[in-house]
């Protein structure tokens, strides 16, 4: 028996969620697309993106300058590993990228948990938008649509970056055929640290926006970067309207599956992933 | 604060500083006494642990993962009790009478290795204390799981083993051993101490969803719940079975918003009990239903704030506050508060406990040998004093019969204190709360 | 031959450590139990090892293999279906090797980054399977306990492995079994392939190795240590816990390998004893929860600057004395010798024209809207030398492409010895005869100029796929004989023992040459040849080519005119994707469309 009114909360839910991973997955998605580096420290950048909006908000306790500073924080400490780190290995084989960021990736973590302890953190949120509207039949938490307002905010932000700028135009030639590029002349070392800095952004952005809803502990990025993964398999690696398109499908998956049996909503993920590799392993909108 | 004249223990104010300093000097121990140990076959790690002038205890708690404040926790109020132990403490005299300073005599050392959560590592570190330290006891756990696999183990290698945290009915159910001894309160006795406060204060007509997580430890409390529920007239009207570690709970109280019900009861433990009912606030829920919580998670009202928890009821293995009525009680608040600048959770409170109630169990056997440790503790004597008033336990589950609290959430207005998050609405008396000891298939085994 | 793996010295240390380990060891803290565990894990990363350092295959889910095999065999034991312990051990670690090849099926279709994320998600299925659906069966959060332990009764003879030190002296003994048999594996022509497949899978798969298969039997084989480890830990432990199916586990494996060295068998047993030990240290000295801190920075460090981890580190150092110490000679042209072998007869009789042996008929190709190849009917016949020359651009190389199966056809037919070869792929072509040598080198890098034609003369002997694990490559009949003609050949035979990243560029060329030939080809097409060589180098190669003409078919892209007309029978020139004209090398050289597709006009003088 299918209640309708879930039914269509969960549709919901699923959008609001989905666009959440889109956004954390289309950082992911260029970095790997222009900089061929698949970060495994991502989830750790997401994670460190709600403790510096957390440390932000215990000293001014306004909402706003939290989402800020934790963006702005975790944009920075990407530039700076890409910087210090990521880029002596570039010329390097893949497996050696996907290694040094997932050793990376646990060091941020244990950074953060010998910096703050394991215990959870909250931050709760903004007065303006906490409370639930009504919307028709069902009931959903403000804050949830306002998660869903400004992802689908800074998902156009982004989209302006990659389609309308010339960084952007860059970004998408880079993505296309990097070694062209840097034989073209332009500076590819520096488009490859704004890239770095804008994906680490993302995930920073991603990671305050959503510390409202769930708690933050030094482990919270860990599960949404294999959830990333998936986006980024169905969607296609490098594409970014895959990763929007992949991760509303996720987040769908994950919501209408749990109406029927929770336990298995990760597992329908997986096969779905799995799916996508056997009938079309480029995914939706990848290339290669 | 008020002095009870308690029979034998003769406490001032001052002697209750002092030995709230804790010293460790060596010169305060008396002679050890001769334990014969030429009387008793090896076993375990007798006499080879007990051979020299110290003991070890292996402290294997979470301080990673999921659980790690409530295993900090645990640590403190274990290593707290160690200390009074070798200082001869007068809370511990109190509890333990024949302990004079250490046990037996000796010095009680430990140590401390992170399970992470993690069974196997639990298993790993439990086994390195008992080959390589030695330990006559290993303590601690967190979650059932660990609990579980460490029940086993002590029974395999014949070393005995205290739970601290866990809350499945399994552990001194099915998966109980002869080896391990649990003083924690847990699913049935949890179930049986809430309900008839629940049934007076909210009534007798509710309809009750429950957000359940989805493991051993969930089942068992939504068992008892409901058992006891619906037998006082309460409807149970959904259960929603939630992934341990889900980080949205939005399917789930989307259900229950859905479900018609007046009562949420929360079976969440730690981090999920701290999402999930955030999230039951950000839905609208706890607006319209109250909010139960079985088994309350340590530190869970300071995670999730106070504005969140008021008027939620919970039960709880001890809280603090209980010490205006029960000195003892005081005195550990006060030597954990000084010691640590906190007040202790229960976490603390068991793993004190614990420690207390062994070096009892052996200080009455008069030797570290395991089965006459066993013996001691199978014996039905009353522990007439302890932080919780009179205790025993009980020889066929190896469960410690001891009161439930049962809390209820203090608006922030309320708070005469920062840790002053919960009102005591009822100490439960331990006997009238528990099943039969073969209730849950316990089993136990051989003491060789 | 230079093994891959090397011999004597390391087992005997490596026995002798396992020996003396639990008597002094736990003088410093790593009691026998720790020991046990490291022992495990160790075993755990051999079959990892033979993938990931070996194959280069990164998988971050080989925690799967690990809980299935520990799962099956405890609730076998626990349930008392299977009595016996070493029994049941053994039927968690095929269930294991089962489900690695189910899992590697899927898996395996896919390379690189893709890899890693497919085996995350798998081992994440496997993690929630076992905690839900199945948890009846594994005790869901709980695990399994009162897993027993093994047991041996032999007439009247009865042992029980129930002390710390007799299941270590057992679990000593099965890791070192399974290090000879894993060395056995690496050392075989199965194994050989194997760090081909690391170094260049296309090449490999070009010169005749179905590659897929080769991965997955080596996937299988690691998901069987995986099982056998896993199995190993609940009996040890007499419980298995969940956390074996965590993709912690999964990372810690990949961690301790490259901290211990991949690619040495002998990397994940440091690895593993590394980080126990300091775990278990940096809790004693008082590190509390940073001890992965600890870890986590070393890891990183290791991974920057010393990549070949500790185990790795320690043999190039060795091999760096090595080769200092020994006389390089310098690479000197001298004149090649007479041929008289196999190799160069090419496996065919002598020269006899006449038949065609490879032909293309209509064939085009289009990407989108270009047409890279429009109506391209070309036939070659037997003992032939046929040139092709164009401009730039002019679709030669993607012609190519379609004969050596590299490229599908958008119509037309390609027939090899008669037979309709055009939906046929590079390997299967490969082993019927047709070997290609490529314009930019595709060598296999970090391997030396033996080790390369190894692995071309290894599928030339044993067809695209043989499941030779355990024999040793030395035992491959006329191997190292037919290596050695080549080397004579091609004029490297004191380069035989050199890296590829230490020839000269001419020398590269020739082993690319070598490589093609070394396939046993009878016919050989060859892109661009002398791209690149200086004059001396040309003429040397020109004489090489010539020698092996003699005894096979060739076709070869050049754009030096003078030296293919020099070896060349008929000509072919293709012009935008079309052949012009072809024929003789004094014909072509006089046809003015030829001329003035070059450049563009001429003018009669």
């Amino acid at each position: 028996m299918l209640n309708w009114g879930n039914f269509l909360s969960q549709l919901f839910n699923g959008l609001v969620s989905g666009a959440l991973l889109a956004l954390i997955s289309a950082g992911l998605t260029i970095i790997y697309g222009t900089l061929g580096v698949l970060n495994l420290a991502h989830g750790a950048l997401f994670m460190l993106g709600g403790y510096a909006g957390f440390v932000a908000f215990q000293a001014t306790g306004s909402f706003v300058a939290a989402l800020v500073c934790g963006t702005l924080f975790v944009g920075l400490v990407g530039i700076v590993l890409e910087r210090v780190l990521i880029r002596y290995f570039y010329d390097r084989p893949d497996e050696d990228q996907i290694l040094v960021t997932f050793g990376l990736g646990i060091v941020l973590v244990e950074l953060v948990r010998v910096a703050f302890g394991s215990l959870t953190q909250s931050v709760p949120p903004p007065a303006w938008a906490a409370g639930i509207t009504p919307l028709g039949f069902i009931i959903y938490p403000t804050y949830r649509l306002v998660v869903f307002g400004i992802v689908a905010a800074a998902l156009g932000a982004l989209y302006l970056l990659l389609y309308k700028t010339r960084l952007g135009l860059v970004v998408r030639a880079g993505i296309e055929d990097a070694t062209m590029v840097d034989a073209l002349g332009i500076n590819i070392q520096r488009t490859f640290m704004l890239v770095f800095g804008i994906g680490a952004l993302a995930a920073g952005f991603a990671g305050i926006v959503n510390a409202p809803i769930i708690s933050i502990t030094p482990n919270v990025g860990d599960d949404i970067l294999i959830e990333c993964f998936v986006v980024v398999v169905i969607g296609g690696v490098g594409s970014f309207p895959g990763a929007i398109v992949g991760g509303i499908i996720a987040g769908e998956i994950m919501s209408v599956t749990s109406m029927f049996d929770p336990s298995y909503s990760a597992v329908m993920l997986f096969a779905a992933m799995a799916l996508v590799l056997v009938a079309r392993p480029q995914g939706l909108f990848g290339t290669r | 604060m008020t002095h009870h004249d308690k029979k034998g223990a003769g406490l001032t104010r001052r002697s209750a500083l002092l030995s709230g300093a804790g010293l460790l000097g060596a010169g305060m121990f008396s002679l050890p006494r001769m334990s014969f140990a030429a009387d008793y076959p090896p076993l375990g790690n007798f006499p080879d642990g007990a051979s020299g002038d110290s003991v070890f205890v292996g402290i294997d708690v979470p301080l990673t993962g999921t659980y790690a404040d409530a295993g900090a926790d645990e640590q403190k109020g274990i290593e707290l009790a160690i200390e009074h132990l070798n200082s001869g403490d007068p809370l511990i005299k109190a509890i333990s009478p024949k302990t004079s300073t250490g046990i037996l005599g000796k010095k009680v050392t430990s140590g401390v290795a992170d399970e992470q959560a993690k069974a196997n590592v639990a298993v790993q570190n439990a086994t390195q204390f008992i080959t390589q330290n030695k330990a006559m006891v290993v303590i601690g756990s967190v979650s059932s799981a660990t609990a579980v696999a460490l029940n086993h183990l002590a029974q395999d290698k014949k070393v005995l083993y205290l739970p601290g945290i866990s809350g499945s009915n399994d552990t001194t159910g099915k998966d109980c051993t002869r080896y391990s001894f649990r003083e924690c309160h847990y699913a049935y006795s949890a179930s049986a101490a809430i309900v008839p406060v629940l049934l007076k204060e909210l009534g007798k007509d509710r309809k009750a969803a429950y957000l359940t997580p989805d493991y051993t430890y969930g089942h068992t409390v939504y068992d008892s719940m409901t058992k006891f529920s619906e037998a006082g007239g309460w409807k149970t009207v959904t259960n929603q079975l939630a992934p341990l570690g889900a980080p949205d709970y939005s399917a789930f109280l989307l259900n229950i918003a859905n479900s018609g019900a007046d009562v949420l009861v929360n079976i969440g433990f730690g981090n999920d009990a701290v999402n999930s009912i955030k999230q039951a606030k950000q839905f609208g829920l706890l607006d319209k239903m109250t909010l139960v919580m079985p088994y309350l998670s340590p530190f869970l009202a300071k995670q999730v704030t106070p504005d969140l928890m008021a008027g939620v009821y919970g039960t709880t293995e001890f809280w603090w506050t209980y010490g205006e009525k029960d000195p003892l009680a005081q005195q550990f608040v006060d030597a954990f508060s000084k010691k640590y600048g906190y007040k202790p959770e229960w976490g603390a409170h068991a793993g004190y406990l614990q420690i207390a109630l062994w070096a009892n169990a052996v200080e009455t056997a008069g030797t570290f040998y395991p089965p006459e440790v066993i013996k001691a503790y199978e014996n039905g004597e009353h522990i007439k004093n302890s932080t919780l008033g009179e205790v025993w336990w009980r020889a066929a589950d190896h469960q410690l019969v001891r009161p439930v609290f049962v809390v209820k959430g203090k608006k922030k207005a309320d708070m005469k204190s920062d840790d002053d998050y919960y009102d005591i609405v009822e100490v439960v008396p331990g006997e009238g709360i528990m099943q039969a000891p073969d209730a849950f298939g316990c089993k136990l085994g051989d003491a060789t | 031959m230079k093994k891959l793996h090397s011999g004597l010295p390391g087992l005997v240390i490596l026995a002798a450590v396992l020996i003396v380990a639990p008597f002094v060891l736990p003088q410093i803290g790593a009691n026998t139990d720790m020991l046990s565990r490291i022992l495990i894990w160790g075993l755990f990363g051999l079959g990892f090892d033979l993938i990931f350092g070996y194959t280069g295959l990164l998988s971050f889910g080989q925690s799967a293999f690990y809980g299935t095999g520990g799962f099956v065999a405890a609730y076998l034991l626990v349930s008392h279906k299977i009595p016996d312990v070493f029994l049941g051990l053994a039927v968690g670690t095929i269930g294991a090797a089962l489900v690695g090849l189910i899992v590697g099926l899927l898996a395996l279709r896919r390379t690189g980054i893709y890899l890693a994320m497919i085996t995350v998600a798998f081992a994440e299925m496997f993690f929630f399977l076992e905690n839900s659906p199945l948890s009846a069966v594994t005790g869901g959060e709980n695990g399994l306990p009162n897993v027993p332990k093994p047991e041996i009764h032999i007439g009247s003879f009865d042992y029980a492995f129930d002390s710390d030190g007799r299941m270590y002296a057992l679990i000593a003994v099965i890791f070192f079994l399974g290090f000879l048999l894993a060395r056995r594996i690496v050392n075989s022509p199965f194994g050989h392939v194997l760090t081909a497949i690391r170094d260049n899978p296309d090449r490999a798969r070009a010169v005749g190795h179905a590659i897929q298969r080769y991965k997955l039997a080596a996937f299988v084989v690691a998901a069987a240590y995986s099982g056998l480890a896993g199995g190993l830990e609940g009996v040890l432990q007499s419980y298995m816990a969940p956390d074996a199916f965590t993709f912690d586990t999964s990372g810690q494996l990949v961690m301790q390998t490259i901290i211990g060295g991949a690619g040495t068998l002998y990397g994940p047993l440091i690895g593993a004893a590394i980080w126990l030990y300091l775990r278990s240290m940096l809790q004693v000295v008082g590190f509390g929860p940073a001890w992965k801190l600890v870890l986590g920075l070393v890891f990183v460090v290791l991974i920057v600057f010393l990549r070949r981890g500790i185990a790795g580190g320690i043999r190039d150092l060795a091999a760096y004395l090595g080769r200092h110490r020994a006389e390089e000679a310098p690479a000197v042209t001298t004149r090649t010798a007479a041929p008289t072998l196999r190799v160069v007869e090419g496996g065919g009789p002598a020269k006899s024209r006449g038949a065609v042996v490879l032909e293309a008929r209509h064939v085009e190709k289009r990407y989108g809207g270009i047409i890279a190849n429009a109506d391209i009917s070309f036939a070659v016949t037997e003992g032939e030398i046929r040139g092709i020359i164009g401009p730039n651009g002019a679709g030669k190389s993607t012609f190519f492409k379609m004969l050596t199966g590299e490229v599908l056809p958008t119509s037309g037919q390609i027939l090899l010895f008669g037979e309709d070869v055009t939906r046929r792929n590079v390997t299967e072509i490969s082993q019927m005869g047709l070997a290609k040598s490529y314009q930019i080198n595709q060598l296999f890098q970090k391997l030396t100029v033996r080790q390369n034609l190894n692995i071309a003369a290894l599928a030339r002997t044993r067809g695209e796929f043989r499941l030779d694990m355990i024999r040793h490559v030395d035992e491959v009949p006329n191997l190292n004989a037919d290596v050695a003609e080549t080397l004579r050949l091609l004029n490297l035979t004191d380069r035989a023992e050199a890296l590829v990243s230490e020839l000269a560029y001419g020398e590269k060329r020739r082993l690319e040459i070598g490589l093609a030939l070394g396939t046993g080809p009878r016919i050989l097409l060859l892109d661009e040849p002398l791209a690149g060589m200086s004059p001396q180098e040309r003429a040397d190669t020109v004489k090489l080519l010539r020698q092996i003409g003699l005894t096979r078919t060739m076709v070869i892209v050049e754009h030096d005119m003078d030296a293919l007309f020099g070896i060349s029978d008929r000509i072919t020139v293709f012009n935008e994707g079309r052949v012009l004209v072809e024929g003789t090398p004094s014909e072509i050289q006089g046809n003015p469309a030829v001329q003035e597709a070059y450049l563009g006009g001429v003018h009669v003088a």
